[in-house]
C-alpha cells in the first residue's frame, strides 16, 4: 500500500504559524470559503460540484431509481441508499474495497444528514405497499479532494437529489404503468427540506482559532473539528466531533451561527442553479403543461 | 527557430522544416518523441515543440506529468525516517524514497553529521553512485514549501528566466523590496524563506497563480502588484 502523503516539518510550522497570525497560504481569510461550482449533467440528477481551483475537490453525484420490491419490514417505505467511493484517482493511497477511515466518516455523515434527517420522503417513494416501490440510489464519486470533502460531498448530493426526476408512473387497479420520458415528464422526488454541511476546524494551543474550508495541509494540522449538519431554517440534523482537543461551549454556538449563514448560502446558490437549469431545458416554455404531476 | 511557438498532439504528423539538420552531429530526441523507422518522428505528449539548431535536438516541452529522478538534477526531498547511515527522503508523494547517505553532506564525518528529523526537508542532488559532496547543498530550515508543476520548476532553474521563460515575478517582487530566498527542486517543489510570514505566502502565491493560469509577463507584473498591495 502507498505511503500517505506527509506534510514536512517546514510546511507544518509554516502553516501553524501563518493561521495564527490570520494568514492563509491561498491568501483567503480564515471564515472565508474556496469558490464553489456546481453544474448539472445533461442528464437528470446528475451533480458536478467543485470547490477551489486548480487544487481543488472534485465531485460528481449521480442519482438512478429503480423500481424493486420493499424490504419485508417496511412495507409502505421506498428504499433510499448513499453509497460514496474513494478511489486510487483521489490519491494512490485510497484503495478500491478497503474502505479508510475518512471514507466510513463521510459515509456515515452524509447518512445522518441527508437520509436519517428526512430530507426524502422515503413513503412517497411506495408505489403497492408490500410489493413494489422506488429504489432511489446516489452514487457519489470523489474525483479530486483537496481538504474539505464532507461539506462539497453533501452539497453535491442533495444538489443530485434535487435536479432528479423519476419516470412517472400509474395505477389502474393491479397493474402499474412506469411511463417512460417521451409519453409523460419525469416528476422530481417528493423532496422535504435541504439539510447542508458546514464544518469548522479548529487551530492553536487552546483550540480557539476556528477557521473554515481548510485544505488537505491545513486539515493535517488541526487539534480539532466539528461539522454541523442544518437547513436554511437552522433545524440542526446533527453536530459530530470526533475526537480532537475540548472546545469551548461559548465558541461551539458562534460556529453554530456562521453554520447557518453558510448553510443559507447554499441554499441560495442551489435554488439559482436549479432554476437556471430548468429554465435551460424548458424549451418553448412547455415544461409546465407537459407535466402530470400534482402540486403538493 | 521561427518565434511562433509550435504545439503538437500525439500522433501528429512533424513538418520535415521543423526537425533540425547538422552536418555531424547526430540528431537527438528528447522527452514525448519517438523515432518510428525509416524516418517518422511521432509526438508521443502533448506540448509545444522546442528545437535546438546548435545541440541538433528537439523534444516537446510540458508543464506536467510526474517526477522521474535523473542523474544531476537538483530536488528538494522530505526526509522519511533514518536508517543507521543514508536517510530515506521522499521526492514525490505516493512514491518509493531515494536514498541519501549520511556522509554527503557538507564536511560531514562519522562523528559530525547532521541530525535530521523525520519531516525536514533537504535540498539534494540526484546522484547514481554517490562520491561527491555537497556544494551549497543541503538541509533547508524554517521557510514553507510549495508544489509547482515541473514545467514551473524547470523554468525557474534557467539561468535566463526573464528572456527565455518570460518568467518575471520572482525579479519583480525583489524589485519592489521583498526579501526572500528561494530554493527549487526539479521535482516540482518550491521552498521560499523569509523574514516576514506575508512575504513568503506572497511569493509562494505569485509562483503558484503564474503557474496555474500561465501568465503573460505583463499579467505576471499585475499580479505582483496586487500582491504588494496586500502585504503593506
Amino acid at each position: 500500500m502507498p505511503r500517505e502523503a506527509e506534510p514536512s516539518l517546514s510546511e507544518r510550522t509554516f502553516t501553524l504559524q501563518a493561521i495564527s497570525e490570520g494568514l492563509r497560504l491561498d491568501g483567503r481569510k480564515l471564515d472565508e470559503f474556496r469558490r464553489l461550482e456546481l453544474s448539472f449533467g445533461d442528464e437528470y440528477g446528475v451533480a458536478d460540484v467543485k470547490l477551489g481551483k486548480t487544487r481543488h475537490v472534485q465531485l460528481l453525484a449521480k442519482v438512478s431509481a429503480e423500481v424493486t420490491v420493499p424490504f419485508a419490514d417496511r412495507p409502505f417505505d421506498g428504499i433510499f441508499q448513499i453509497t460514496s467511493e474513494l478511489g486510487p484517482m483521489v490519491a494512490p493511497s485510497y484503495e478500491v474495497n478497503r474502505p479508510t477511515e475518512t471514507e466510513v466518516l463521510l459515509a456515515r455523515l452524509l447518512e445522518k444528514t441527508i437520509r436519517r434527517s428526512g430530507a426524502l420522503d422515503t413513503e412517497s417513494l411506495c408505489l403497492v405497499a408490500g410489493q413494489k416501490c422506488w429504489s432511489v440510489r446516489v452514487d457519489l464519486h470523489v474525483l479530486s479532494a483537496d481538504g474539505n470533502l464532507i461539506d462539497s460531498a453533501c452539497f453535491a448530493v442533495v444538489a443530485a437529489l434535487r435536479h432528479f426526476r423519476k419516470p412517472d408512473t400509474s395505477i389502474e387497479g393491479e397493474t402499474l404503468t412506469v411511463y417512460t420520458p417521451a409519453e409523460r415528464e419525469p416528476v422530481p422526488l417528493s423532496w422535504l427540506h435541504s439539510p447542508f454541511c458546514a464544518t469548522f476546524d479548529f487551530f492553536g494551543d487552546e483550540g480557539d482559532i476556528v477557521v473554515v474550508d481548510t485544505t488537505w495541509l491545513e486539515e493535517q494540522l488541526r487539534v480539532a473539528s466539528c461539522t454541523f449538519s442544518l437547513n436554511k431554517h437552522g433545524e440542526i440534523c446533527q453536530i459530530s466531533k470526533l475526537g480532537g482537543r475540548p472546545i469551548e461551549a461559548t465558541l461551539v454556538i458562534q460556529c453554530a451561527q456562521m453554520a447557518l449563514a453558510k448553510v443559507k448560502e447554499f441554499t441560495d446558490l442551489l435554488d439559482a442553479k436549479l432554476a437556471e437549469d430548468a429554465k435551460r431545458r424548458d424549451k418553448g416554455g412547455l415544461m409546465a403543461e407537459l407535466s402530470a404531476e400534482n402540486e403538493r | 527557430m521561427s518565434s511562433e511557438p509550435i504545439f503538437v498532439l500525439p500522433g501528429d504528423r512533424i513538418d520535415a522544416s521543423l526537425i533540425p539538420s547538422h552536418e555531424k552531429k547526430p540528431l537527438r530526441l528528447g522527452p514525448g518523441l519517438r523515432h518510428v523507422p525509416p524516418s517518422d518522428l511521432v509526438p508521443t505528449l502533448a506540448g509545444q515543440l522546442v528545437t535546438d539548431r546548435q545541440k541538433n535536438a528537439i523534444r516537446v516541452e510540458t508543464a506536467n506529468g510526474r517526477y522521474i529522478p535523473r542523474v544531476g538534477e537538483l530536488v528538494i526531498g522530505t526526509v522519511n525516517k533514518s536508517a543507521q547511515e543514508v536517510y530515506f527522503v521522499s521526492l514525490s508523494d505516493y512514491t518509493a524514497p531515494a536514498l541519501l547517505p549520511q556522509l554527503s553532506f557538507e564536511s560531514a564525518t562519522k562523528k559530525t553529521r547532521p541530525i535530521l528529523l523525520p519531516g525536514a526537508l533537504v535540498y539534494a542532488r540526484c546522484v547514481s553512485a554517490s562520491t561527491g559532496k555537497a556544494d551549497g547543498l543541503g538541509p533547508l530550515v524554517g521557510g514553507m514549501l510549495f508544489t509547482i508543476s515541473l514545467g514551473m520548476s524547470r523554468l525557474l532553474m534557467m539561468p535566463k528566466k526573464a528572456q527565455q521563460g518570460r518568467l518575471v515575478v520572482l525579479d519583480e517582487l525583489a524589485d519592489a523590496g521583498v526579501q526572500f530566498e528561494t530554493a527549487t527542486g526539479r521535482n516540482g517543489r518550491l521552498w521560499v524563506d523569509s523574514d516576514s510570514t506575508k512575504a513568503i505566502i506572497a511569493v509562494g502565491r505569485a509562483i503558484q497563480e503564474t503557474d496555474e493560469k500561465s501568465l503573460g509577463v505583463d499579467e505576471q507584473r499585475r499580479l505582483v502588484k496586487k500582491l504588494i498591495k496586500e502585504l503593506s
